[in-house]
């Protein structure tokens, strides 16, 4: 492990002579025990993401959230910049007052920060200026006050952290909803009635399409635009997710998603759990690959910890998250092609070697679909004896038929070509730019894969092909992810013929495990793309940041860039080829 | 002159078309199911009555008593009128094709069919199969639905470009009968299916009628995936199961019409001596066609709306010019 680590540990030691004497005055490092990186100052943060991503190569923005350090009465803005060729983060921030909280937004240079940092607006109120859109994105418009400052209490507020006294260690268990009848706990504005109420946000959701309406001067007839909302009941939007769609005819001008009807504040309970607590957590962002999603998170606080899982639960993450990843792009092209319009066919015959993985799941982990397998420095427990078995007996023999026939039917269908060659074309310059990751990313032609840009676990060991394609548009986004399905086969065949007899779980298992103070950021390399936790200790037991990088949600950034020009069919196809789950994209 | 046993013979007769088309809706929604569970790997229903056979009645039992809603600001009169008028047209178009030879009860010659003697039978079917797409319209403009609205502006769109493709289909059989009725064609095709004679135009047929009734993949005008349910997402209840009959009544209609234009219709061996054999021939003849569209819905994709515009008109259209050309010319050629 050790020798895995060190080209990183070079590079973050490398990195601080040059980048301080190239911005003098600028950068000062961040010396908060735990912390690395470089502090901005707030006023020249527009000048040092420019030069950083035109002079350093840092052209890939991965994450942009905020921090509410309310005891410095300060707020933090934390950016993770990547060059796209591979390599370790260049994490920087900038703070700025609690009480106002401004700092210049970046979408000019990275554009992918656009829904990021509306989020941050929405949960933190941390504004953004010069950001083209800054209008909430996950709660409602109207929604009053920004629920992940520290100083924010939800209704039916107990305490800031859990375990809440009344249900441990004594066990004197009452609910606050028991205490406080439902009603008494909602606090209006003063002046508010909830009865006269009109919601303002479709406003200035609608004013912001670009609009095609055209009077007819005599020469043409009159048009006027269409606007539709594609959900959020809609049968193709893969849960509660709304596309607003300008029309002319059946062609799209314009698109703005709106998502956040799922959402539940997954980052706020995250604060309130402890770090245990957070594991089961994970499995509901992206609920088809709750394996990748621990994964991720086990990175995070294992960083923090600084303990590494012993050699045979190495083994077994890998399989595990490969095994995800298989299971995910099944779904995947099973319901691109239904939303293709191809009558479930495919999707069943997909969701059929779905089933088979999933009883490999249950078998290890006890559930199917909400596995909570991973625990920090391990695993919840060892494969059960014939496990191995049954995996080897569907990775050798099975799973890689019924690829090559999913491959025989769909990818030479005529019907499939036509509707998929050539639609939601994204650039490679673009889908960079507008932080795509994952097969999106890929397909466009950047081959940029976490499990190879900046290893983590044991992927330095194993042999495959990042899958890549160039014309970025549906198509080549359904055989990426047919080519991952196959690499994800040869890295566990590889993982299941290597893997060694051991403990798997560094250390006693410990329900309440101490962490350190610190930042963390641990990524991984999901089916959807790049998964980010960003996790920050100030060494009590529960994380003081919880925050999470999720794929799909950053990969919609760019879906009304590749949407523009199509036709309405293609809208859904094209959504259906980011792969969407609305667990993620609205945590 | 009209005689009290020839009206009787009607209203038998009328009641036995309807029933098949009712009844034939019914169980053709469970032959899909089933079939469609078969080729998707799943069993299907087979829970209400022996291997799933009550499943329609409770379908049915369970629309008619569904809530009926109307949208507030829909136009209520061509609201309700929709599917009646996309549904009437169906239940007429069996009128014309004989469904057997003649038979004789009671010393008295009978024809199993309503008015396959007629002279213009074929011109019936076209024109009353076009006006199925009105309701369609009418039901997406009235709906006060966007989803609706696009639905029925494809549905129309569609509608009007594949008739022109059936049309000339049609030709073929009529040019080698040199008749209109149907009749007549189901009685030249005792030797020889017309389908030998006409594969192209056999093809042509088949694909335009599915263009021409919304069945996948040509189904645009209720995509599920991209207009939720087109023409008919903000029907309920009984209204939404007559649009529903009527789809499922068009495929068997058009069943029918494929069957007797080109595959013969009623013949079959031994028909000229058991006359009862044609209308078993002439429903197996149907069943396989319908499972051929059930077939194609479970393994196609949808295409794209404009592409299947351009399919319409740039091929199947030419194609269809074509082969009148070319088997009217044999015709005089080979003075048949």
């Amino acid at each position: 492990m050790t020798d895995k680590e060190s080209p990183q540990v070079e590079g973050t030691t490398r990195e601080p002579d040059s980048l301080e004497q190239h911005f003098p005055g600028i950068l000062t490092p961040d010396e908060r025990e735990g912390f690395d990186g470089y502090l901005v100052a707030p006023d020249k943060l527009t000048e040092f993401a420019t030069r950083l991503r035109d002079e350093f190569g840092y052209d890939y923005l991965s994450s942009v959230t905020g921090v509410d350090y309310l005891p410095d009465e300060v707020m933090e803005v934390v950016y993770h910049a990547y060059r796209i060729e591979g390599g370790p983060a260049l994490v920087f921030k900038t703070q700025v007052p609690r009480a106002d909280p401004v700092v210049p937004s970046l979408v000019g240079v990275w554009p992918g920060a656009d829904f990021q940092e509306r989020e941050a607006w929405d949960l933190l109120g941390i504004r953004f200026t010069g950001h083209p859109n800054l209008r909430r994105i996950l709660m409602w418009e109207g929604f009053e006050g920004h629920p992940l400052r520290k100083d924010w209490h939800e209704a039916y507020f107990e305490e800031d952290a859990k375990p809440f006294a009344n249900r441990w260690p004594e066990g004197d268990v009452y609910r606050i909803e028991d205490k406080i009848p439902f009603g008494k706990n909602v606090q209006y504005p003063s002046e508010f009635t909830p009865e006269g109420w009109i919601p303002e946000g479709d406003e200035g959701l609608y004013a912001g399409l670009g609009q095609i309406s055209n009077d007819g001067d005599g020469s043409s007839l009159k048009t006027d635009q269409l606007v539709v909302n594609l959900g959020p009941q809609h049968p193709s939007t893969h849960g509660v997710f709304r596309m607003v769609v300008t029309l002319d005819g059946e062609t799209v001008t314009d698109l703005k998603p709106v998502m956040g009807y799922l959402h539940r504040n997954h980052e706020k309970i995250g604060e309130r759990n402890t770090y245990i607590m957070n594991m089961p957590y994970t499995d509901r962002l992206d609920y088809l690959s709750s394996m990748s999603n621990n994964f991720g998170y086990a990175l995070a606080v294992e960083k923090l910890m600084d303990i590494q899982p012993p050699e045979r639960a190495e083994y077994i993450r890998v399989i595990m998250a490969e095994l995800t990843r298989i299971v995910s792009h099944l779904w995947a092209i099973g319901f691109l092609l239904n939303d293709l319009g191809a009558f479930f066919t495919p999707a069943l015959y997909a969701i059929n070697e779905r089933e088979l993985i999933l009883d490999v799941f249950e078998a290890v982990s006890g559930s199917r679909m909400m596995c909570n397998y991973f625990r920090f420095g391990g695993l919840a427990r060892d494969l059960p004896p014939g496990t191995l078995q049954t995996i080897r007996e569907l990775i050798f023999e099975r799973l890689p038929r019924r690829v090559d026939e999913l491959d025989i039917y769909l990818t030479e269908n005529e019907i499939v070509r036509s509707r998929c060659i050539g639609v939601g074309v994204l650039s490679p310059e673009k889908a960079v730019a507008f932080s795509a990751a994952g097969p999106v990313l890929r397909a466009s032609g950047i081959p940029y894969d976490v499990r190879r840009a900046e290893p983590y676990g044991i992927y330095d060991r194993f042999d495959f092909e990042v899958a890549v394609r160039y014309g970025g548009d549906v198509y080549d986004r359904y055989l990426v992810r047919l080519q991952e399905i196959r690499e994800s086969i040869r890295i566990v065949q590889q993982a299941v013929d290597d893997i060694p007899e051991g403990e798997i779980q560094t250390g006693k298992p410990i329900f309440q495990v101490r962490v350190p103070a610190g930042e963390a950021y641990g990524r991984v390399e999901n089916p959807k793309g790049e998964l980010g936790f960003y996790v920050v200790s100030n060494g009590k037991p529960n994380p003081w940041r919880y925050h999470i990088r999720a794929p799909s949600f950053i990969n919609l950034t760019a879906l009304a860039e590749m949407c523009k020009g199509h036709k309405v069919a293609d809208v859904v196809a094209i959504l259906g080829s980011i792969d969407i789950i609305l667990g993620e994209v609205d945590r | 002159m009209i005689s009290i046993v020839s009206v009787a013979e009607w209203i038998i007769k009328s009641l036995v078309l309807i029933t098949i088309i009712l009844g034939g809706f019914a169980y053709l929604t469970l032959f899909e199911r089933r079939a469609l569970a078969r080729m998707q790997a799943r069993i299907g229903p087979n829970r209400a009555g022996p291997a799933g056979l009550l499943q329609p009645v409770a379908d049915g039992i369970k629309l008619m008593f569904k809530e009926e809603l109307i949208p507030d600001r829909a136009d209520k009169v061509l609201f309700v009128l929709a599917p009646i008028i996309t549904v009437v047209p169906v239940l007429l178009l069996l009128a014309v094709i004989p469904l057997g030879p003649d038979i004789e009860i009671f010393g008295q010659q009978f024809s199993l069919g309503l008015a396959s003697e007629i002279d213009v039978g074929v011109l019936f079917i076209l024109a009353v199969a076009s006006i199925a797409v009105y309701g369609i319209v009418i039901a997406g403009w009235s709906s006060y639905s966007k989803y609706s609205l696009l639905g029925a502006l494809r549905a129309s769109a569609q509608m009007i470009s594949y008739e022109l493709a059936l049309g000339l289909a049609i030709i073929g059989p009529i040019l080698l009968a040199g008749s209109l009725s149907v009749a007549d064609i189901v009685a030249d095709q005792q030797r020889l299916w017309y389908v030998v004679l006409q594969p192209i135009g056999f093809l042509i047929f088949l694909i335009a009628s599915m263009a021409e009734i919304n069945r996948a993949p040509f189904d645009m005008s209720e995509a599920e995936q991209e207009l939720t349910g087109g023409y008919h997402t903000e029907y309920s209840g009984m209204k939404f199961a007559v649009f529903f009959m009527a789809e499922y009544g068009k495929m068997i209609a058009v069943s029918f019409v494929a069957a007797t234009l080109f595959l013969g219709g009623y013949w079959g061996p031994f028909v000229d001596r058991i006359a009862l054999l044609g209308p078993i021939y002439l429903f197996a003849k149907v069943v396989a066609i319908l499972f051929l569209m059930i077939w194609i819905r479970a393994t196609w994709p949808r295409l794209r709306y404009d592409r299947l515009m351009a399919f319409g008109w740039k091929i199947l259209l030419p194609v269809g010019l074509l082969n009148v050309v070319i088997t009217g010319g044999l015709i005089v050629v080979l003075n048949l």
